[in-house]
Formats: structure tokens, sequence, C-alpha cells
């Protein structure tokens, strides 16, 4: 599995390649390589999602990431310079970037059939700069070295821009410069921030190094001073904010998609837009903890005026991609909530949001796209009564309104009820993170956005499906033969997104797992867990405590599975050393996060893995994982805590 | 109970209709045709079959055994809070809902195979008709059955769903479409208190399961042991009731109910009267241990249960459209079950739920019956006298107004009698309030009845009357049957056991704190036992009088009333304008706020936006005017530079 990632990255490219040769002359050949290529690309996926969930294969270390591959790129070879220089090509994905991966390369197909039809001019340079835009999509998830990450995160913009401003609408030229300069306006100062980051990580530890493991290890362990680490979160905000997009600095958006060709809008909402806000669980919650957990409730209000706001623009809006455009800025703030919750169960959340929000988002405005071509227009006003002529694209919309406003028993649901109980919840610590800041107070309002959305899909719905047969008058377009219901294979790009959003409302455990693995290990701090291997009786809790100074704040993982219950927090003091509470790894049902190399001092486990752990595990404290008595661990939590150069 | 038997029965129940949905969605409009109702009848009917089984097995658990809690699978796991499972509760509740949901569904997809063909040709949509309906059977059920408030939510917006889809089921009628979207949205608004609730439920105990958390309130203290404070329990109780307010119609939140008449009749007899408005009086049945904790939260169910039933029952009384009498009827009967559930009388609350079911599905059944016959046309003061010309509708009719209006020994008599018994034992105030609605649900019963059947015949011209076919009569005279005997399963005096049954699931709740009605020892007087009865007996008698003196000899008398009272009227008529209330004081300005909105992103974001970009750009410009492109003027500059840079070499 050597090298799987950087073929999944660069697998868009040979279709590139193949659309320069001469040969390839033809709309048609054209379109069945970019198709074949992708579908090529979505193979390679697959089989990367069953080796990431197979696991590790025996004996081979598991580290944060898997499928690793690390090439030197500026240093890191040999180290005879005085500076330890380590940046390099380093791609690896874990339980949140894989299914990211595979949304794109899910979409990536879906756009670019449905562009078969409606893009007629100038097909080469088209779907040559879609699998461009595929390969910097698929980068940006799969990179886990910053500079790679932002040459990725930067090289998005190029296709997209020129995807907008040839292919796009009347106004296309304004939107894609709007679009490409808000963007990098923003990026730049990220690019800024990230500088800055690598320097000062030069100058607390002597290595210039853009690794995430690594950059996640300074930030957790304290050595970044709060001032620093506020600057930082600003300036990667500043990008990642334009890009989500949160408001206020969403204007580009609406823009941007309704000038964007179908394809353009699929990838843009789709993916693009998860750009920011996997910025922001990657980067800024990770590296820079103490300001995101300081700013959590101010990112936390901002989305949710956003929520709101732009729930009541898009209530008013005319045009129906802008309606959706809207939507998804209201919709993507949830996701802020729930990453910014700081719960496992939040950022869970927040990130099947993005995966829910692709699907069936990318699906609207796939069948916004249909119809467009069928009418010429977008306005509310102009078409309605199209259930009666089209049921099945009536069917198709109302499926994935549905999905969109959060139907339970489809994809929607989940994330929003993950974001909601992880915001409600944030400031518990049951899950053996720190206390997050949010609480039920940013519930109730961001909970209004539930009601907004269902009203303004079901009036566009009420409008646009129902109602008395209406059709614009010159339009539409019979010689095209589509004045129809939608073709078979219209109906083949929906069919697989839909049964996608049921599956993940059905039986959304096999991501969710992942995620958590990926929470714990790359993205949340967690508190020095133990093992809760006695059997509690419900209702009853254990409260365990620390004696010494090495006072830690520890979370015993809740023994579940049985139907046993609890936790307890055991007394905490803020001078609790950062170093103890760096590189635990609080592993329920996960395999990655209890390796060796991860948990080195404090450590970790719960009864649900004790069998794993048992044996495989933390170094040094194999015994002590297995239902030992409270005070054999508490002897061998500190005896590691002494060894780890705390002391007491 | 065998759990083997009884996770089978469950997963059947659920998977059979759910399977017939996707086999009549699927093959309806190319295979089955016109003969897609027999995939309905038979997932609903297996259904049926199921929950017979599963009554079966509740009734013959030894005391003390009747309720289980059957996992099925993990659906959201959540390692570090709880795990969200797929698992089934069944307990005399649940039991008894089942065989109420599936057996009036079972009844309707019957009577619905002649209702909605036109003339021997199955109308447009025959077969996403009876998906729906499917679909909806299986959403019932999910939510009757769930263990767990996640499941209790699931099939609470499923049923939401399909009743959003069959209000729209005439997509091309503007009305249909704008109804079944404000049903659905006003859902949605109690829904939004109803997920609070859920969620505050989860924040407070760390659980979603029923059993974990009623055992946790019971005993006042949440998972670590503390103790719950009783605000939060209050709060918890009144968010909860803010979803039973929008799923059972009730004040605020009535007002979808009305307008979901203008889905086919089957889909107002099924959903709209007998299940699925019906969940949220389950619902406060089911959270008993919440709502019975919080004395407040009692008080303000029994307060909306009361003013609800009266205020509905006041609409209903110049209303000319039948099933918009039939449906604010509804409105009013909830009212009375929430009521009886606000008076800890959960289990008369259920019973009338039970009754309800029956003669208020064979009213709407009646009523579409009527609708076909008279070309679809339903307004009171389009036709009369029908007596003759549907002599079986006539007759069936009757039997399911009787039972509404409380006449004497039939069902709604005694299911209405005990709610209203326990009103006046809690408060006098409640106990009149429901009394008066008594007299009023009677008196628009039977204006309605009168005005339909009695009098000179009178047919909607170009109509060709007609009695229904015998799948349209079958199922009337069945619920018949049960509008007459049904409440008898809760009279002691004839051996009626409905009590006992339910009292399991009420012993720890509701039961425990119910005002003690006698003394012990003392023996119950006749007067207490019987008086009641006699009172609300009679009244029924004098309002029916009433409404056929005006209606059938006296008809000037109400237009003289209505002349008098020209305002009232018009109040009544415009159902005390909540709707324009609800325009003028929540969507106009919200639609306001969101051209606002617009308006700010347009005008000021992208105006700072372009300010932002105006300084380099002005910067830019005023460079521009250094590169003119005159050789001159670049030799000056050039000259000048060099000079100062010399300047700087030699002065350092």
């Amino acid at each position: 599995m050597e090298g799987i990632l950087t073929l999944v990255i660069f697998s868009p490219l040979i279709g590139v390649l193949v659309l320069l040769l001469p040969g390839v002359r033809s709309d048609v050949a054209i379109r069945r390589t970019a198709l074949g290529c992708t579908l090529l690309t979505l193979a390679i996926t697959v089989m990367c999602v069953v080796a990431f969930y197979q696991g590790p294969p025996e004996g081979e270390p598991s580290g944060p990431y898997r499928l690793t591959t690390h090439m030197a790129w500026i240093g890191g070879g040999s180290s005879a310079e005085s500076v330890d220089i380590d940046i390099g090509y380093r791609v690896g994905v874990d339980g949140i970037s894989i299914w990211l991966v595979a949304l794109t390369s899910l979409l990536t197909p879906l756009a670019i059939w449905s562009s078969f039809t409606s893009v007629q001019k100038r097909c080469r340079e088209y779907y040559a700069l879609l699998l461009l835009l595929q390969v910097a999509l698929l980068g940006v998830f799969c990179a886990t070295d910053l500079l790679l990450f932002y040459v990725f995160f930067e090289f998005t913009l190029v296709p997209l821009y020129l995807l907008i401003g040839v292919w796009g609408g009347s106004e296309r030229r304004r939107a894609a410069n709007k679009f490409f300069i808000y963007t990098i306006a923003g990026s730049v100062l990220t690019f800024a921030g990230i500088v800055y980051l690598a320097y000062f990580a030069y100058s607390v530890r002597g290595r210039l190094s853009l690794d995430f493991v690594f950059l996640k290890q300074l930030g957790q362990s304290g050595a970044i001073p709060f001032e620093v680490q506020w600057w930082l979160f600003v300036a990667f905000a500043a990008g990642f904010a334009i890009k989500v997009p949160l408001f206020p600095f969403h204007t580009w958006l609406p823009l941007a998609h309704t000038e964007a060709p179908t394809a353009g809008s699929v990838m843009l909402a789709g993916v693009l837009l998860k750009l920011g806000t996997y910025g922001f669980c990657r980067l800024s919650i990770p590296m820079l903890p103490d300001a995101a957990r300081h700013l959590a409730p101010v990112v936390a209000v901002i989305a949710i005026i956003g929520i709101i706001y732009t729930a009541l623009a898009a209530w008013v809006q005319k045009d129906i991609k802008k309606l959706v455009a809207y939507s998804s800025v209201s919709h993507l703030g949830f996701c802020m909530l729930g990453l910014f919750s700081l719960k496992v169960v939040g950022v869970g959340g927040g990130v099947l949001y993005m995966i829910n929000h692709g699907l069936s988002t990318g699906a609207l405005f796939l069948l916004i796209g249909f119809l467009y071509q069928r009418y010429h227009t977008r306005s509310i006003d102009e078409i309605s009564g199209l259930a009666r002529r089209m049921p099945w694209l009536a069917f198709f919309f109302v499926f994935f309104t549905l999905s969109s406003i959060g139907l339970p028993g489809l994809n929607g649901f989940v994330g929003e009820f993950l974001v909601l109980i992880g915001a409600a919840t944030s400031a518990s610590t049951n899950d053996g993170i720190a206390a997050g800041p949010l609480g039920y107070g940013y519930v109730i309002p961001a909970a209004t956005g539930i009601i907004l959305s269902a009203v303004y899909m079901l009036w566009m719905c009420q409008r646009v499906l129902f109602g008395p047969l209406n059709e614009p008058r010159d339009t539409p377009d019979t010689s095209a033969g589509l004045t129809h219901d939608l073709t078979r294979s219209e109906i083949g790009m929906l069919v697989p997104l839909a049964a996608c959003c049921v599956f993940i409302g059905v039986y959304p455990k096999p991501l969710l797992t992942t995620f958590e693995v990926a929470i714990r290990t790359n993205i949340l701090t967690s508190t020095v867990s133990i093992a809760d291997a006695q059997p509690i009786r419900q209702g009853e809790h254990d409260a365990v405590s620390l004696p010494g100074s090495a006072s830690v704040q520890l979370a015993a993982a809740r023994v579940f599975g049985t139907g046993l219950n609890d936790s307890e927090l055991l007394n905490r003091s803020d001078d609790a050393p950062r170093s103890i509470i760096q590189n635990t790894v609080a592993s329920v049902g996960c395999r990655e996060g209890i390796h060796g190399t991860t948990c080195i001092q404090g450590t970790v486990a719960s009864a649900t893995c004790r069998e794993r752990i048992h044996g495989t595990a933390c170094v040094g404290h194999r015994e002590g994982v297995h239902g030992t008595a409270c005070v054999e661990r508490r002897k061998r939590v500190d005896g590691t805590a002494s060894s780890g150069g705390v002391g007491r | 109970m065998s759990i083997e038997t009884l996770k089978l029965c469950g997963i059947i129940i659920l998977l059979a209709p759910l399977a017939a949905a996707v086999v009549a969605g699927a093959l309806g409009t190319r295979v089955l045709k016109s003969q897609t109702h027999w995939v309905t009848i038979l997932g609903v009917g297996s259904a049926f079959t199921c929950s017979c089984l599963v009554f079966n097995q509740v009734v013959g658990a030894p005391a003390g055994e009747s309720m289980a809690t059957i996992p099925i699978y993990d659906w959201i796991p959540n390692a570090t809070a709880s795990m969200f499972r797929v698992e089934l509760l069944i307990d005399p509740l649940t039991s008894l809902m089942l065989l109420v949901v599936t057996g009036v569904a079972l009844l309707v997809v019957i009577y619905s195979r002649d209702y909605m063909r036109d003339h021997g040709q199955p109308e447009r949509g025959y077969e996403r008709f009876f998906a729906f309906l499917a679909l909806f059977v299986f959403s019932m059920c999910a939510l009757v059955l769930g263990g767990n408030f996640i499941l209790l939510y699931l099939g609470w917006e499923a049923v939401g769903l399909c009743s959003y889809l069959l209000i729209g089921f005439y997509y091309d009628r503007p009305t249909a479409a704008a109804a079944a979207k404000k049903a659905f949205l006003v859902n949605r608004v109690g829904d939004f208190g109803f997920g609070l609730g859920i969620l505050l439920i989860y924040l407070t105990f760390g659980s979603l399961e029923y059993t974990a958390v009623f055992d946790m309130v019971s005993r006042g203290v949440d998972a670590a042991g503390n103790t719950v404070p009783s605000s939060t329990i209050t709060t918890i109780a009144l968010l909860l009731l803010c979803g039973a307010c929008g799923k059972s119609a009730q004040l605020p939140l009535h007002v979808w109910l009305p307008d979901a008449m203008e889905g086919p009749s089957p889909v107002s007899a099924l959903i709209h009267a007998a299940t699925m408005v019906t969940a949220g009086i389950y619902m406060i049945a089911r959270c008993g241990a919440i709502f019975s904790a919080s004395a407040t939260a009692m008080t303000v169910v029994a307060v909306i249960g009361a003013v609800t039933a009266l205020f509905a029952a006041t609409i209903a009384l110049v209303q000319t459209d039948m099933k918009r009498i039939l449906a604010y009827s509804t409105i009013s009967q909830l009212g009375y079950m929430v009521l009886g559930a606000g008076v800890y009388a959960a289990d008369s609350a259920v019973f009338h739920l039970f009754t309800h079911a029956f003669f208020k599905a064979l009213l709407f059944l009646g009523a579409g019956s009527v609708m076909h016959a008279m070309g679809g046309i339903i307004d009171l003061r389009q036709f009369g006298g029908l007596r003759r010309v549907l002599p079986w509708t006539f007759r069936t009719f009757v039997i399911g107004s009787l039972a509404l209006a409380g006449f004497p020994l039939f069902s709604g008599f005694f299911s209405k009698d005990e709610i209203i018994h326990h009103a006046l034992t809690a408060s006098p105030v409640l106990g009149v309030m429901a009394l008066v609605t008594a007299a009023l649900t009677a008196f628009y019963t039977f204006r309605m009845v009168f005005l339909a059947f009695w009098g000179r015949e009178r047919i909607p011209e170009g109509v060709h009357a007609h009695e229904s076919g015998g799948w349209m009569l079958a199922p009337l005279m069945i619920l018949s049957v049960g509008a007459v005997f049904a409440g008898y399963l809760g009279v002691h005096a004839v051996g009626g056991g409905f009590h006992e049954f339910l009292a399991p699931v009420f012993e720890h709740t509701f039961a425990a704190h119910r005002h003690v009605t006698h003394v012990a020892g003392v023996e119950p007087t006749l007067w207490d036992e019987y008086g009641l009865m006699v009172v609300s007996g009679a009244i029924a008698i004098l309002a029916i009088a009433l409404a056929y003196v005006l209606y059938v000899p006296q008809r000037w008398f109400p237009a003289l009333v209505k002349a008098s009272a020209v305002r009232t009227h018009r109040t009544l008529w415009n159902k005390y304008y909540v709707d324009e209330l609800y325009d003028a004081g929540l969507v106009s300005p919200a639609r306001r706020a969101g051209r606002v909105c617009v308006g700010l992103d347009d005008y000021l974001i992208d105006g700072l936006v372009w300010l932002a970009t105006a300084i380099p750009r002005g910067l830019g410009y005023s460079a521009r005017v250094l590169q003119s492109g005159f050789l001159q003027g670049y030799g000056v500059s050039m000259v000048a530079g060099i000079a100062i840079i010399m300047m700087f070499v030699f002065w350092s």
C-alpha cells in the first residue's frame, strides 16, 4: 500500500496528460477520457478506504496518520547543515481525511458526467481543469505537511477561477475575480501565519519542520505562548473563514455559485468550502489549542449569526441557485459550531456535516443544473408545478431537500444532532477531553436555524415543484429534447448520492468510529485518561484521585457496551504540567491511538479496547490497563508521570 | 413474554410496511398500477397481525413483566457519551398503540382502494398514495415502538414527512401545496422545542434511553448521583410539550390541522384524526415520569388541553366544510386527551385516544364517502338531505356522531366522561370548561349531521350521487362497531379491563401523583360513581335536541343569530384570526428581515469589501501618474534618484 495515496492524488493528472495528446480530438473522446480517469481515481480511492478500514497490517506501527508517504523536499536529507530543516512531501490520511478524499473522488466523476451535455465549448481545457481541481483538492486532504497543504490549498483557486471565468454565466468575469481576490487576500494572511509558526517552532525546538504531528505536539505542549497563538489563530482564520465562508465574509459565495457552471458549483459547494472547515479542524484547533478554546465562543457566535442571517437571506432569494448557495453558508455555520464545541461528539458531528453537506448540496446543485439546462432560467417566479411534468426530478429534489433540512433517517440529521449535542455538552468532560467553552445557551439560537432551513427549502419546493404547471414561455428548448423528465444518466448521477445519504442516515457507525479515533489522536487535546477496567455499577461513579503534586486532570474513559457507567474527573490544578498531558490519547475503540509511539507518557485505555491494548499498546503499562484495582493503577500512572519527566 | 417472538414481531411490524412502501413506490407505476393497493394491504396486514401477536404476548405476560426493551443494532456509536441504539420498547402502551395504528391503517387502506378511484379508474398518483400510506404506517410504528428519544424523534419527524407528502398529495392544487408546507413548518416549530427538550434530557442525564432516563427522573438524580433541580425537569417537560402542541395541534400550534384537510379523506382519517395527531398524547403518556414530576408542567398541560378543547369547539360551531368541522373537533378532542394527561389521568387520556380513533376515523371516512358521492364537494351549504341517497353512509355516520357527541352508552361517552370526572376533581374551572366543551361538541356534531342528512334533498348540479361500494362501506361498518362498543372495554361493570391493562405503565408516574378521589375506607356514593355520567349524558342529549330544533324545523333561527351577532360570527368564521396574527407577527417580519439581510450583503458588506480594495487601488492610481510613458519624466526621476543616492553616499 506504499504510495497509494500519492497515486490517488496524482491519478487525475494521467487524464490531463491524455487530454493533451493530439490524438484525443473529438469531444466524445475527451469526455470519456476525463470520466474514465476520475473513475479510475474513484477505484483507487475505494481501495484506499478499504485498506484504511482494515487497519494496519500485523506488526506494523501505526502512527496518527495512515498510508503515509514521506519524501524529503527541503532539508531532511543529510543533516550536515547546522539547521535542522524538515519540510517534506508528507501525505497520509486519518479517519477524517479519508472520508473527505472519498467525497472528492465521488463528486468529481459526477460533476464531469453532468457536464457532458451542458458544456460544449473548449471541452479539452474544461475537463483538464476539472481534473486539476481534483488533484488539488485531494492533495489538501492528504497533505500532512503544512507547506504542502498550503500549496494544494492555494492551487485549488486556479482551476476554479478559470472554470467560473470562462464557462460561467453572464457575469462570470466579475464573479471569478471577486472569488479569486477575496479568497487569496485571506489566504495570504494564512501563509504569513504558517511562516511565523514555522519560525516559532524553529526558535523553540531548533527544528524547522512543518510536519502536522510535530506542530500538533508543539501546540499542545504549551510551548507557544497564548498571545502568539492568538495572532496565529487570527491569521489562519483569515484564510479559512473566507473559504468556509463565515459571516460576514460570505458575499463572494452566492455570486460565485450563480455564475459558476454546474460542475463548478458542485465542486465548490461539495468540496471546496470544506477546505475552510477542514483547515480549522486540522490546523487551528490542534495546533493552537489555547487560542481555539479562548476564541471558540467568538467563532460560535459568528457562526450562529451566520446561520440565522443567511437563512433569512436565503428565504427571499428569487434565484434557486442563489438560495441554495445561501443555504450552504447557513449549513456551514452549523459545521463550525460543531467543530468549536471542542468535544469529540461535536467535532465528529461537524466533520460528518461536511460530508453530508457535500452530498446533499452537491446533489441539489446537480438538480438545479438539470433544471437550468431545460428552461434556461433559475427564477422561482418563472417556474412552478414541475412535479407534474418531471416526477423524477421532483422526487430527487424533495429527497435531497429533506436530507438537507435534517430529516431523521437521512444523513443530515445525524450530523445536525451530533453538532447540537456537542455544543450542548461542551462543558462536560465525560469524553476525557478538557471542557469546551460552549453550552446549552448556544444551542437554542442555533436550533432556530433548523426551523429556518425547513422554511426556505420547503418554500422553494412548494413554488417550483408544486402548484399548477408553469413553464417559461420561449424555452423549453424542444430541439434538445429536454423538456421531459430526468434522463437515465441524470438519474444515474443522483442515485449514488442518494444511496450515500440513506446509508449515512441509517448506519453512520463506520464513519463515526473512524472520526472518533482521528479526533482523539489528531484534533483534540486529551487529558490523561486511565482505564476504568473495573466494572462500575450503573449510577455509581468512581472517584479516583491522584496523590502527589503531579496532579493531572484525569478522566476515566467510560465503560460502555456493557451498559456500565461512568467516569470521573479527578482533582485538577492549573499548574498541571503540560508535558504529561501531551501525547496522551484516550482510546476508546481505537487502534491507532493506542500504539506505544503515540502514548508516550500518560496513558490510556478503556474497557472496550482492553483486549487490543493488552499486549500491543502503551509502553510500560500492559498490566495496568488490564482490569486491575485502583491502587495499582494509581501507582502506575504515578510511575509514568515521573518517568515522563514530571515527577512529584 | 418471549423476547425472540417480540423481536421478530417488532421487526416485521416495521419492515413489512416499509417494504410495501418501497415496492409500491418502485414498481407501482410500471408493474402494479391499479393493483398497487394489494401491496400495501399485505404490508399493513402483516403489521396488524404481528401487532395482535404482540398484544397477545403483553396481555398474557405475568404481572410486572409486561415491559421489554429489545436492542436491534447500534445506530450512532458514541464511545464517550452513550450509545444510540435502534431498540424497541414493548409494553402495554406500545402494544395498544400498535393495535390502533395498524388496525385503523388497515381499514383505511381497504377503504382507499375505492376512494382513490374515480369511477373505476385509479386516480393519478394512485401508486404514490399507497406507497406514502405504507411509509406512514412504518413511521408511526417506529414512533411508538422506539425505545429511546432518538427513535421517538425519528418517528416523529418521519410521520411529519408523510403527513407533508399526503397533505400535498394533490400537489398541483396551490392550496394543497401551501397546506402541506404549513403543516411541516408549524410542526418544525414544535419540534424545535421538542429537540431542545431531548438535548436537555441528554445534557442532564447523559442518556436518551427511556428506561434509564425515567429511572433517574423518578429518583430525582442524574447519572452521577447529583440531585436534578426541579426547574430543569419543568423546563424539559415544557420543551417536550412544545413538540406535543405541534404534533397534536394544541394551542398555539393548532393552525396546521384544519388546512391539512386538503389531503385525501382517508389520509385525514388515518393521519389527522386517528393516529399521527395522537403522537403528542402518546409522548406525554410515555414521558409520564418527566411530566408528573413537575406540578407546574402538569398545570400547563392541563390548561392548554382545556383551553384548546373549548377554543376549537367554538370555531367548529360555525364552519360549513364538513371536513373542517371534523378537524376542529379533532383538535378539541385532542385537547380533552391533553387535559386528561394534565390532570394525572393518562390512562383515561389513552382510553379516549383509543375510542376516538374509532369514531373519528369513522366520521372522516364517512365524510369522505359523502365527498365521493358529491363529486368532491364537501361544503354543507351545497347539499343536504342525503339520508336516502347514502343510506349506509348515513347510518354509520350517525353512529360515529353519537359517539363523538358523548351520547350515553356510546364509546365516546365513557372515555370523555372519565376525563371530565378527573378534570372536575382536579379543578372546578377545568371541569366546567370540559363540560361546556362537551355540550358544544354534541351541538356542532349534530348541526353537521342534520344539515347534511336531514331536510330537503339537495345535490349539487351535475353530480351523480351514489352510495359507495363495498370496499368503502366495509371499513365504515367495522369502525362503527368499534365506535359503539370500544367504550365498554373501560367499564368495570361489564368486565372491561382497559385501565388495569395500562396500569403497569402509569403506576409509578401519573397514578402515583393523582389526587385521591375518595378517602380510603369510605365507599364511594352512587353520586360519585354515576352522578357525572348522568349530567354529561343529559348535556349531550339536550345539545343534540337543540341542534335538531334549530337545524331541522326552525331553520331560520341560526340565520337570525348569525345576523344579530355578526362580529362574533365573523371572528369564529375566521378562526379567531390566528393565521392572520402569525402572518403579521412572524412571517412578514421574518421576510422583511431576510430582505434587510440581502440588502446588508449587497450594500454594507460588499461596500466595505469595496472600500478595502479601494485602498490598494487608490495607491495604484496615484502611482500611475508616475508611469506616464513620457521619456523625459523617467529621465528626470532617474537623475533625481541618482542625485539622492549620491548625497547619501557622500554625506555618510
